[in-house]
């Protein structure tokens, strides 16, 4: 019951989060038009599980990847809103999938590029590692890699580059997020885990659609 | 380059097979040992119990006044439905330990380390640095557990290591560093407190003085009570002739259980004198009945490992190595084990002259629902055994 109870705030509050930037959006491209809201954002996700900036060779062993989007939520476009759905490829813990939002601050740092901090909320649906099994009326039956959703709190820090003066163009950025997964099991109330993110948003210039 | 790609998939898709598969497991040809005891069908239904419980294996072995016998039900491994036999091979967990304070013991009656010596007289430095109160905690303290060293176990980054890193082996000093320069959790000698570390540091220091105490356990415990199918640091990714059982674990609490054998061999292999051992269910009766007896150590060995701390509430709870719990109001004087797939206990009750082994090969270390029904099972087995 807990666990579709946090399935469900957790997609009521993605759902809202995409609905509030989207009317942001709107407001926006009536006087913001350089800057392209809805990006395709395409990453790799390097993932472990491990506390924060430890174990970084697991990361790299384990190679999923990321589609989402994201708008703006000012006229400066240092506060963004992102959707993510990610595809974590873990051998040693199982893979996952995990849907997530999180707000973005980004400051620049020297001309185009920027430094990023952001937190939010997911949801992550982990499966195990290996074949699986549960006992009905006594006998074994195999549920294959069958997982648990969990609710998770994801904290990042990161950098890009940033440029809107072309008009199809491609913002590379580099990323670090630390993840606490809610309810693991009965004794581990949060597991940490990592993603080392590489990516680049594709900006389509939306405006030509109308257009004959 | 052709051969290059066909040697990485072929490294690549074995790896995958392991992780995925665990380890081969046969059925045996022996039959088990079963003497005219009055409770043996009694307590087959128990044990058939607990594997219509979502306990893939389980297995008791009980030296009682009608004799040695044997019984077990349920799964060595689930995937083919291999079944579960008393001449399979069980991770005891740290049950290890009673075995490593009887080493330790039989060093001191060899006249090669003094319990009441300081450890740090017996380790090197590059070992001993950073771990506070070295100086004042002596042999007999980690013996004991109250040493107030910190829990390795408990140290976030090496469980996330662990779990994340299945087929990785920990080297023994690594362990330390989990712990070095850490708060104490109480003064030397002051509170009673189980840690494992206590007892990888008796395994370095066994180490140091024997050269190979794998081997001289062998010598002085293995061969003289006959004991033919107990291994203490185990190989790698050995089935020991296919007697190993598999492993289970319910990681995420919700009843699912999965073959985590890799990952529970990774880390039995990895630990050293807190655990490390496998061995059969007679096997193990056979040792607690033989150090019982005196067959292992002197008179006033055996009565300084039963020389109890007392715990937070003043009761009896350790001695060197040995532990003393109530069971149905009977006093057991032994060990338990858990680990990630596996679970047992090892006791003795002076008061039946009744030796009890008993063993399941799923997670004890972490909760899950099925355990509730297990303790009460678990519960019923020694109302049988005792009453």
């Amino acid at each position: 019951m807990g666990k579709i109870n946090a399935m469900k705030t957790t997609t009521m509050l993605i759902v809202f989060c995409f609905l509030l930037s989207w009317n942001q959006a709107i407001a926006q491209s009536e006087n913001q038009k350089n800057y392209r809201n809805f990006p395709i954002v395409l990453t790799l996700q390097f993932h472990a599980l491990s506390m924060p900036i430890k174990d970084m060779k697991s990361n790299l062993k384990n190679v999923g990847f990321g589609i989402g989007t994201e708008v703006s939520h000012n006229g400066s476009h240092n506060w963004a809103q992102q959707f993510d759905i990610i595809w974590i490829k873990n051998r040693g813990i199982g893979n996952g999938i995990l849907f997530s939002t999180q707000t973005a601050w980004r400051p620049m740092v020297v001309g185009n590029v920027y430094s990023e901090v952001k937190a939010g909320i997911g949801y992550m649906i982990g499966f195990r590692p290996s074949e699986s099994f549960t006992q009905k009326d006594g006998n074994w039956i195999s549920v294959g890699k069958k997982g648990k959703g969990m609710l998770t709190l994801p904290l990042g820090i990161g950098m890009g580059y940033y440029n809107h003066s072309q008009n199809m163009f491609v913002s590379p950025f580099l990323g670090y997020q630390f993840m606490l997964v809610k309810n693991y099991n009965l004794d581990l109330p949060f597991v940490p885990q990592s993603l080392l993110q590489m990516g680049g948003r594709i900006h389509p210039d939306y405006s030509k659609l109308g257009e004959n | 380059m052709k051969t290059l790609v066909l040697i990485a998939f072929t490294f690549w898709f074995t790896s995958l097979m392991v992780m995925a598969q665990g380890f081969e497991v046969q059925t045996c040809n022996e039959a088990p040992d079963l003497y005219a005891s009055a409770k043996i069908s009694e307590l087959q239904s128990i044990l058939d119990q607990l594997t219509h419980n979502k306990v893939p294996g389980a297995v008791a072995a009980i030296w009682d006044e009608s004799g040695y016998w044997e019984i077990s039900s349920g799964y060595s491994k689930i995937e083919g439905q291999v079944p579960m036999q008393t001449c399979h091979l069980h991770y005891i967990q740290s049950i290890t330990k009673t075995y490593m304070a009887v080493s330790i013991l039989q060093l001191s009656e060899e006249g090669k380390i003094a319990l009441d010596e300081p450890f740090i007289h017996y380790l090197p430095s590059n070992l001993t640095d950073g771990i506070p109160n070295s100086d004042k905690i002596t042999v007999r303290m980690l013996l004991n557990h109250t040493s107030g060293i910190r829990e390795y176990n408990d140290d976030p980054t090496y469980v996330t290591r662990l779990l994340q890193n299945p087929n990785r082996i920990f080297q023994p000093e690594e362990y330390l560093d989990y712990i070095r320069g850490k708060k104490p959790d109480f003064e030397p000698g002051s509170k009673y407190s189980y840690r494992n570390t206590n007892y990888l540091i008796l395994a370095l220091i066994a180490e140091k003085i024997t050269g190979n105490h794998k081997a001289y356990m062998k010598e002085k415990i293995f061969k003289p009570l006959g004991l033919k199918n107990t291994f203490y640091r185990i190989e790698q990714g050995d089935s020991y002739g296919d007697k190993l059982v598999n492993s289970y674990w319910d990681r995420y609490s919700n009843s699912i259980l999965e073959n985590v054998s890799v990952l529970q061999n990774s880390n039995v292999v990895s630990m050293i004198g807190d655990d490390g051992t496998i061995t059969t269910p007679k096997e193990a009766v056979i040792f607690l009945k033989g150090f019982i007896e005196g067959k292992l150590l002197s008179e006033s060995s055996m009565e300084m490992m039963q020389e109890w701390v007392l715990n937070r509430d003043g009761k009896p709870v350790y001695g060197l190595g040995l532990n003393t719990t109530l069971f149905q109001g009977f006093e057991g004087i032994g060990h338990s084990g858990g680990g990630l797939g596996s679970g047992s206990q090892l006791y003795y009750f002076p008061k039946k002259d009744l030796y009890i082994f008993l063993a399941v090969n799923m997670g004890t270390v972490t909760q899950s629902p099925i355990h509730k029904e297990v303790e009460k099972i678990l519960d019923e087995v020694y109302r049988v055994i005792l009453n």
